[in-house]
């Protein structure tokens, strides 16, 4: 219940006059409303996260029946002959799928569904502001991402193919036509990576901003919400990390094209430079796919249990010692690549100490929801499916953050599984969970519970019946990136895994379509949705849903008490939003 | 909107007093440290493990003329916060007379890169690694420099002039708006960021003209 | 849209200002030390890089505080603009190490 009268003349007026006087380029193309920018975000990186797993499943399709006549690649007849012929794919196209698959997912899908959606539309809302300190910096940072995007689209279409020397470019690979056979594909990916790392870049500067300067009176800092403490930390992040890779890029696009040496030892060059520099952006890079979904976990979590999250301070400084220790730790991927084996110790050290926040994480996780009177709702079971998955993510890290067990496991399928868990159980779960939980903010409309519960089983399903397996492929020995496993004797006992695995990774990719269907179906058809249809407890539940430019139509929210009050004794309800009045209200005695 | 104006200022108890143009600016600034750190960074391990590519100060540097620039850019900083200093009085003369001097200034530091770079190249002073004859491996004897010397210098001074470049026509537009009288004594935070902007720009040449002129 | 505490950039008018010529002249002597240090070959040369480096990195304090006023900002700015510093320096060291 809020008590945010939002005065209905006003709003109405107001939003009246809004719709005669923006035209429809200004109000939904170029939009300065961080609502309208985070949708416009929404729907560019799920094309991305479809046309990442459209390459993905080429690439299985590869690895199940290697060069197989006798099973051409769905859709090969329409691609050129330079990638697919009579049905088997090319090597060098394959490599090109691994190397777009990993750079569209990583920068296309996933960082703009946590942090261009999330950042732009939550942040306004949870704090209370009537939007960004900056909107048309906001607007420039979309319609820069657009173009970055489009490029890297391009790439495949020109001569040489697409960039295939890995989404981690790692030269000299990537600075020679004559290893890869690829320029201008590797160009545009440098070029595009460049722009969509400066649109990143000012979102940051937007974000952080925003979040020092406009918070509602009375929200301070140990007052806000996880996911936005989340998306504060990751913001800091990228823009102290993006910058690096940037730096990286124009040194390898000057390599590519005007004959430079930084990279290339046939001039003095240092290919090593390359892979250090590159993960020093890389691994706060994976943080930044991270920890918003944590963020948004914790609050589905304690919204889904009806309790207070476990242990606040204790989460928001384990977000904030990730994010820390995350600047020390990048040496971990590049425990095989022949440098100093004295850093090899350090890394190791510094990338198991960081283990100790995230287990700090998922204890208070598992805390927040002990003994609570759980709602099962689909954001609920995302949230919780994440939990688990990521688990599993982060022990198969353990492995590899030693030193000594990475040797046999580095650049196998056990790395892949890693990642995946981490990517897809956490960060891609935590994306359906903010998608389901929010949409009816965004859009003023209900996804189908249902079907939203049906997508969560099938794709926990197979997702786990894919990416397991691959612990055991790679400590069996399956190298990454490998066009044809069958050509080595030694793989050829794990073919069957590899068939098993597509076909599981098919299922996976075809169950997308009922969240697909239920995501736009609803859009037109959904339920109408209430303010507050999850019953919780954070500004942007005060707000209409969905929320009008300016978001509370004139009133400043005034903040009361933090966001996790579920369950208060003092409270009527089972909650009690940040905004409401500080009148404590005795409940009837309630027997336990 | 008033309403939503006014609701925006009363955000007593965010943030600790530093107003979000200024703020932004400082924070995207951070990010352009990080970014001059990657390069630097790289020029640095890339003479340590290739001395031999690299020549003494002023072999193949042009010291005098760096150093007047350096001089110059310096002076144009002096303006830039003279020109602040004066909107902060209200006086609007002196405002568009020190942005003014700032811009030529700014305008005079492009035009001597631009005159050093080209006589550089002239000297064969060039990144690629195509245009050195020979560069001391398979147990020859190594020529005066290579390719990285080249490559490291361009990028490093490159970027910087690339960013003095756009501060120069940012402050066209701050010098154009200031004549338009945009300006006050209450109101001039698009001065005051612009010149945060400028001597950070300042700040990067004052590390570069060390490290790649000097050392 | 601009926000109005943006649009209005409201600034404190009566802040104490440092001497900006006096800086200027602290700069130009130290540029000219630095290139007098340079040239001078008597001095064993990882001392001159620390020599210099710390010069520079005086007249980049003396921009930072007095130009770009973050002396008369409150504390918390300075924090935030010393964050990317520790980055900086872990980056070049680990990378040092590699020494080729």
């Amino acid at each position: 219940m809020s008590t945010i009268a939002v005065p209905h003349e006003a709003h109405a007026a107001g939003a009246h006059e809004h719709h005669e006087a923006i035209p429809f380029i200004r109000r939904y193309i170029f939009s300065t409303d961080h609502k309208i920018i985070g949708i416009q975000f929404l729907f560019m990186s799920l094309f991305f996260l479809l046309v990442g797993g459209l390459l993905a499943m080429a690439m299985r399709w590869q690895l199940a029946w290697p060069s197989n006549p006798d099973m051409p690649l769905p859709g090969g007849s329409v691609l050129p002959e330079t990638m697919v012929t009579d049905g088997i794919m090319l090597p060098e196209f394959y490599n090109a799928l691994v190397t777009m698959h990993g750079t569209i997912m990583v920068f296309f899908a996933i960082m703009p569904l946590l942090v261009g959606v999330w950042a732009n539309y939550l942040i306004p809302l949870q704090i209370g502001a009537p939007d960004m300190a900056f909107p048309r910096l906001n607007m420039a940072s979309f319609w820069l991402a657009v173009p970055a995007g489009l490029l890297m689209l391009a790439s495949f279409f020109v001569v040489g193919g697409a960039a295939n020397a890995g989404w981690t470019g790692y030269a000299t690979l990537s600075t020679s036509e004559v290893y890869s056979g690829v320029k201008l594909g590797q160009q545009l990916w440098c070029v595009s990576l460049v722009i969509l790392g400066f649109s990143s870049l000012i979102g940051a500067v937007n974000y952080i901003t925003t979040l020092i300067n406009m918070r509602a009176p009375g929200l301070t800092w140990f007052r806000l919400p996880l996911s936005t403490w989340a998306l504060f930390v990751t913001s800091v992040l990228i823009l102290l990390a993006v910058p690096i890779l940037a730096g990286g890029l124009i040194m390898l696009f000057f390599d590519i094209t005007i004959d430079t040496t930084f990279f290339r030892p046939e001039g003095g060059g240092q290919p090593l430079l390359w892979q250090h520099l590159f993960w020093f952006f890389g691994h706060p890079e994976v943080y930044i796919l991270i920890l918003p979904a944590m963020g948004f976990v914790s609050d589905i979590l304690a919204n889904g249990a009806r309790k207070p999250i476990f242990g606040y301070h204790a989460m928001v400084w384990a977000i904030v010692g990730i994010g820390f220790i995350g600047w020390v730790v990048w040496g971990h991927h590049m425990f095989m690549s022949g440098m100093n084996p004295m850093l090899g110790g350090f890394f190791m050290v510094t990338t198991l100490i960081i283990a100790v926040p995230s287990a700090i994480k998922t204890f208070n996780w598992l805390g927040t929801v002990w003994g609570g009177n759980i709602r099962f709702h689909a954001p609920m079971l995302y949230a919780l499916g994440f939990v688990s998955l990521f688990v599993i993510g982060g022990l198969s890290g353990i492995f590899l953050a030693a030193g000594p067990v990475d040797i046999p496991l580095h650049d196998t399928y056990f790395v892949v599984a890693h990642i995946h868990y981490v990517l897809v159980g956490g960060s891609l779960f935590g994306i359906f969970a903010a998608i389901t939980f929010w949409y009816p903010k965004m859009f003023g409309r209900m996804m189908s519970e249902m079907l939203g519960k049906i997508h969560f089983a099938l794709t926990f399903i197979f997702f786990n019946l894919t990416f397991f397996p691959m612990h055991m492929l790679g400590s069996g020995g399956m190298m990454r990136r490998l066009y044809d496993p069958t050509q080595y004797p030694y793989l050829q006992p794990q073919q069957d895994t590899n068939v098993f695995i597509t076909i599981n990774a098919l299922l996976l990719f075809g169950t997308q379509l009922i969240f697909a269907f239920n995501f736009l179906w609803n859009l037109w058809k959904g339920k109408r949705a209430t303010e507050n249809p999850w019953e919780a407890n954070s500004l942007e539940w005060s707000a209409p849903s969905p929320p009008p430019h300016g978001n509370w139509g004139g009133v400043v929210p005034i903040v009361n008490r933090g966001p996790y009050e579920y369950s208060a004794p003092e409270a009527e309800a089972d909650y009690w939003p940040q905004t409401d009045v500080a009148a404590p209200v005795r409940a009837a005695p309630v027997s336990h | 909107m008033s309403t939503a104006a006014a609701a925006t200022l009363d955000r007593a108890g965010s943030g600790f007093g530093v107003y979000n143009m200024k703020l932004g600016m400082w924070v995207f600034l951070l990010s352009e440290v990080m970014f001059f750190t990657g390069l630097i960074g790289a020029y640095i391990i890339l003479r340590f493990a290739n001395p031999d590519q690299f020549a003494q100060p002023g072999v193949v540097l042009n010291v005098p003329l760096t150093a007047l620039n350096t001089f110059i850019l310096i002076c144009s900083s002096v303006t830039m916060v003279k020109a602040f200093a004066e909107i902060e009085q209200g006086n609007q003369k002196g405002l568009r007379m020190y942005l003014l001097a700032t811009v030529i200034l700014g305008m005079i530091f492009l035009g001597i890169q631009a005159v050093e770079y080209t006589v550089l190249t002239h000297e064969g002073f060039v990144p690629m690694s195509s245009s050195y004859d020979a560069l001391g491996r398979d147990g020859t004897p190594p020529v005066e420099g290579g390719p990285l010397y080249g490559a490291t210098f361009y990028t490093m001074t490159g970027f910087h002039g690339t960013h003095v470049t756009i501060g120069v026509l940012c402050m066209m537009f701050t010098t154009f708006q200031a004549f338009r009288g945009r300006y006050t004594a209450e109101s001039h935070g698009g001065v005051e960021i612009m010149g945060l902007y400028w001597h950070f720009v300042d700040l990067v040449w004052i590390i570069l003209f060390t490290i790649v002129y000097l050392i | 849209m601009n926000t109005p505490g943006e649009a209005a950039g409201a600034t404190t008018t009566h802040r104490k200002q440092p001497n900006y010529y006096l800086i200027w002249v602290f700069l130009g002597v130290l540029t000219l030390a630095e290139i007098g240090v340079a040239f001078l070959s008597a001095i064993p040369k990882q001392v001159l890089i620390i020599i210099l480096v710390a010069l520079a990195v005086w007249k980049a304090l003396l921009v930072a505080m007095y130009y770009m006023h973050l002396k008369f900002e409150p504390r918390k700015l300075w924090w935030i603009a010393a964050a990317p510093l520790p980055l900086a320096v872990i980056l070049i060291i680990i990378v040092m190490m590699e020494r080729w």
